[in-house]
């Protein structure tokens, strides 16, 4: 974790269009948390088109000739066939197999890549590249994220003449009446990101607002990008799981988080593998989707079976889409079916402080498509 | 051209461990080789010739852990290993000439410190009694095996205490403190459970006396001649001047080495005395290892020592050190010392206060020296592994500031130098491939087969680094190859 906050690149235009004042950190940076209201804002990144700064991205960039067999050990997935231009994302697991992070790996040149990650973990991937001698340069504070997601982002792309044609998990540069930039498809939520240098932040921000405007585009906060990511059922670190920081660390195991489409086990030398291959306990407890009968979210609480604690949610939001509350949960296998029915307890609150039981359905995830998929 | 010869056992490096646990295999009824890469075995216990007949132990110049079991099991005392001094004095060189002598003697122990404090002087036959008393009662996890620790609560407590305050706790006076840190001073006596090694050193047994040091007749070097021996009764074969190119490994399994002459020799257990780096990443290459445990093993520690041998042409007279030159010679001003010490040893710089134990093996051993003239044997420590712009560049810096600092402690003794080696961190590793070992607390309430064992099926550790905390005991060859025997035994 960043020791001192700093705030994003697009700041004094967050700072502006945050109507409640309501901030968050993450990974050291502040970033609005709701800007007007957290359900408007999702319903605008579904229907519309939303603004979101990526400022707390961590990124690095990797270089040197022996970065291809660092990231082949390191990463769970085989990245010596990834072309220029293109990215994957893959995990990063601790010796005995537990996820230290999920990162997009983008190839920049045959030797060069860029590395985005959720959350930070400097120190191991450090002492890993020194064992390669990879060069590594942290560039979060250098080059800032603006995504834009929803429906109508192609269309704000084009108005704002940039040409939107771009396949999923692709990136290139471009030249932007000025600005030198990098237009992406990274995210999990669809859309695209724009990455520029952190002092033209304000400019892109500004150009892509006024690019939007006839579609109705909104900045959308923080809570309301956690909402997206449970509807689209992934976890993330510090929100929804603990990373591994122990070398020894077995959990959280790839397959408890629903990764394991993010590890190839064809691919031979990865870091962690051995423990990946073997196979899981049936107590083991599987991630999936749990609909609860009730519009109160209920983030970290145990889900019963019959009185008997099968498992428990993660994070939990009220889906304005689904128009009640979803959560993410890791829930013992014999119990992950979909439609095995479970019930919790909401939490308690000044309206209603008496114990209160709901009932809770589990379903796959995701809850929903990508926000853009009405445009496709 | 390569030629295919074939062994039960084989063993890498010919230090003492490396020969202890070659003579063991080779007793355990393995057709045993032991490869050395340099002309003469011994590592680290080696004699350096100054010239004019001054021999100097190069690196370790006193024993303080050798196994009695390997001692007895070996007949290294039939093999020639004779003790010059079986119970060396500790004596604290202070500013103002006065001396503070520390002996196995416990009653004269205590009349020496009377004179800087008679509270530590009454506490000072309490201190010992609990020391040694507690190092017995870990012998079972440090000496044996299938030793289990001993977790008491003052274990645990002493596991998590500093050597500082450890002393603090039982000692008013700053000279008897700053003497009696000296023997933890390989961690500094600010790190929590560096009061361990205090109890890891009263848990040894030299010549019969538990925490007592000896120098051997002729220098450690003899203790290696005698295991030599000792490696030639039980039909050991010696390869000197074969350096180990890399592990020939197939599957998860070691089968033998490759030689930088090209020769591979086949075993199907090898046992390796060189450090875990060396042997886990430069000859294994990583095979089997996390990236997690690969840096762990890389990360090797920024704090080293380094040697100063000196034939002089007679020995200083200054008033006060006469007569008092037969036992290890302490240089540290107070115990802080150690601690800014070892955070200038960390910062890569020289640090202002050398931390150095003298010793004129020449005083008890004459044979070592030619008529009239004496040589003085110096450890400092701690010292940066690395320093910036190299070792080489600062040699003659580090040389000045440590005699003019020992000049200034034992007046006269720079006139008497007469030829002079300085062995610095950089010297020491590409003479004798020695690597800086720093002890640790996890490692040292671990057990044996956690320390030995390796992710490659019939590889062991059976050096240094095996052991509990760096020595010259023998005990980590030993134990490596009973533990492999036992292995291969029940196959």
């Amino acid at each position: 974790m960043s020791e001192v906050l700093r705030a994003s690149a697009f700041h004094a235009r967050t700072a502006t269009a945050n109507r409640s004042n309501a901030w968050v950190t993450r990974n050291g940076v502040t970033l609005a948390s709701v800007y007007t209201d957290a359900n408007e804002e999702v319903l605008a990144a579904r229907t519309r088109i939303g603004m979101v700064d990526l400022g707390a991205r961590w990124q690095l960039m990797l270089e040197g000739p022996r970065v291809v067999p660092f990231l082949q050990q390191l990463l769970t997935r085989d990245v010596s066939g990834l072309l220029p231009g293109t990215a994957l994302k893959a995990l990063w697991l601790a010796d005995a197999g537990g996820v230290r992070g999920a990162a997009a790996i983008a190839r920049f040149g045959t030797d060069s890549f860029w590395f985005l990650s959720a959350s930070p973990d400097f120190a191991w991937i450090r002492a890993a590249a020194g064992l390669f001698d990879v060069a590594l340069r942290e560039i979060s504070a250098d080059r800032s994220g603006l995504a834009i997601i929803g429906p109508y982002a192609g269309a704000t792309l084009g108005n704002a003449g940039i040409d939107p044609d771009l396949s999923h998990l692709a990136f290139r540069k471009v030249f932007w009446r000025g600005l030198d930039v990098i237009l992406s498809r990274l995210g999990e939520q669809g859309g695209y990101e724009l990455w520029c240098e952190a002092d033209d932040g304000i400019i892109a921000w500004d150009r892509i607002a006024q690019a939007g405007a006839a579609f109705g585009i909104a900045p959308v906060g923080a809570a309301a990008m956690d909402v997206l990511d449970v509807e689209a059922g992934i976890p993330r670190p510090y929100r929804d799981y603990i990373p591994a920081t122990e070398t020894g660390a077995c959990e959280p195991s790839p397959r408890g988080l629903g990764f394991e489409s993010l590890v190839d086990p064809d691919h031979l030398v990865f870091n962690g593998r051995q423990e990946f291959l073997q196979a899981p306990t049936p107590a083991a407890p599987r991630l999936v989707g749990v609909e609860i009968d009730a519009d109160r979210a209920a983030s970290h609480t145990p889900l019963f079976v019959d009185g008997r604690v099968m498992g428990h949610t993660l994070s939990s939001h009220y889906s304005p889409c689904l128009r009640r509350a979803i959560a993410l949960a890791r829930i013992a296998e014999s119990e992950a079916k979909p439609g095995t029915q479970l019930s919790l307890t909401l939490p308690s609150c000044l309206e209603w402080p008496e114990l209160r039981v709901a009932r809770a359905t589990v379903v796959a995830l995701p809850f929903l498509g990508r926000p853009d998929s009405l445009a496709e | 051209m390569t030629s295919a010869n074939s062994y039960d056992a084989l063993v890498i490096g010919g230090g003492v461990n490396g020969l202890a646990a070659a003579a063991y295999l080779a007793r355990g009824g393995k057709h045993t080789l032991l490869v050395e890469a340099r002309e003469t075995p011994g590592g680290l216990c080696d004699t350096t010739d100054l010239g004019h007949g001054h021999l100097v132990p190069s690196v370790a110049h006193a024993l303080y852990a050798l196994d009695p079991r390997v001692t007895s099991e070996l007949r290294l005392t039939g093999h020639g290993l004779k003790f010059a001094l079986r119970n060396a004095t500790i004596a604290l060189l202070q500013d103002g000439g006065g001396q503070l002598v520390l002996s196995h003697d416990i009653r004269a122990g205590a009349r020496s410190i009377a004179a800087c404090s008679k509270a530590d002087a009454e506490a000072w036959p309490r201190y010992s009694n609990e020391l040694f008393t507690l190092g017995r009662s870990m012998r079972a996890l440090w000496w044996d095996l299938g030793g289990k620790s001993v977790r008491n609560r003052l274990v645990d407590q002493i596991a998590r205490t500093g050597t500082g305050a450890w002393l603090d706790s039982w000692f008013e006076s700053d000279a008897l403190k700053t003497l009696v840190a000296f023997d933890a001073s390989a961690l500094s006596p600010l790190e929590a459970g560096s009061a361990l090694l205090l109890v890891w050193r009263a848990a040894q047994e030299m010549c019969g006396l538990q925490g007592a040091v000896a120098f051997p007749a002729g220098g450690p070097a003899a203790l290696s001649m005698a295991l030599v021996k000792a490696c030639e009764t039980a039909a050991v074969e010696l390869r000197m001047n074969a350096r180990v190119a890399e592990l020939a490994i197939d599957g998860n399994r070691v089968t033998g080495v490759r030689l930088h002459s090209g020769d591979v020799v086949m075993a199907p257990l090898v046992l390796s005395s060189l450090s875990r780096r060396t042997t886990l990443l430069e000859l294994a290459g990583g095979a089997g290892l996390g990236l997690g445990e690969r840096h762990k093993i890389a990360d090797a520690s920024p704090v080293a020592a380094a040697k100063i041998v000196l034939a002089l042409d007679k020995l200083p007279d200054a008033d006060g050190i006469a007569g008092k030159l037969n036992g290890r010679l302490i240089l540290a001003d107070r115990p802080e010392s150690y601690v800014l010490a070892h955070a200038d040893a960390r910062a890569g710089r020289i640090p202002d206060d050398l931390v150095m134990e003298v010793t004129f093996p020449t005083v008890t051993d004459r044979a070592l020296a030619p008529q009239g003239g004496h040589a003085a044997s110096v450890v400092v420590r701690p010292v940066p592994r690395e320093i910036a712009g190299g070792w080489e560049a600062s040699r003659a810096v580090f040389a000045a500031k440590a005699l003019s600092r020992l000049n200034g402690r034992i007046p006269g003794l720079v006139k008497h130098v007469v030829a002079i080696d300085v062995l610095t961190p950089d010297v020491l590793s590409s003479r004798y491939g020695a690597e800086p070992d720093t002890p640790a607390v996890s490692r040292m309430l671990s057990d044996w087969p956690a320390r030995m064992r390796t992710a490659i099926d019939g590889l062991y550790l059976c050096g240094a680094d095996a052991d509990v905390a760096p020595a010259a005991s023998g005990r980590s060859g030993r134990i490596a190859a009973l533990l492999a025997i036992s292995a291969t035994g029940s196959r």
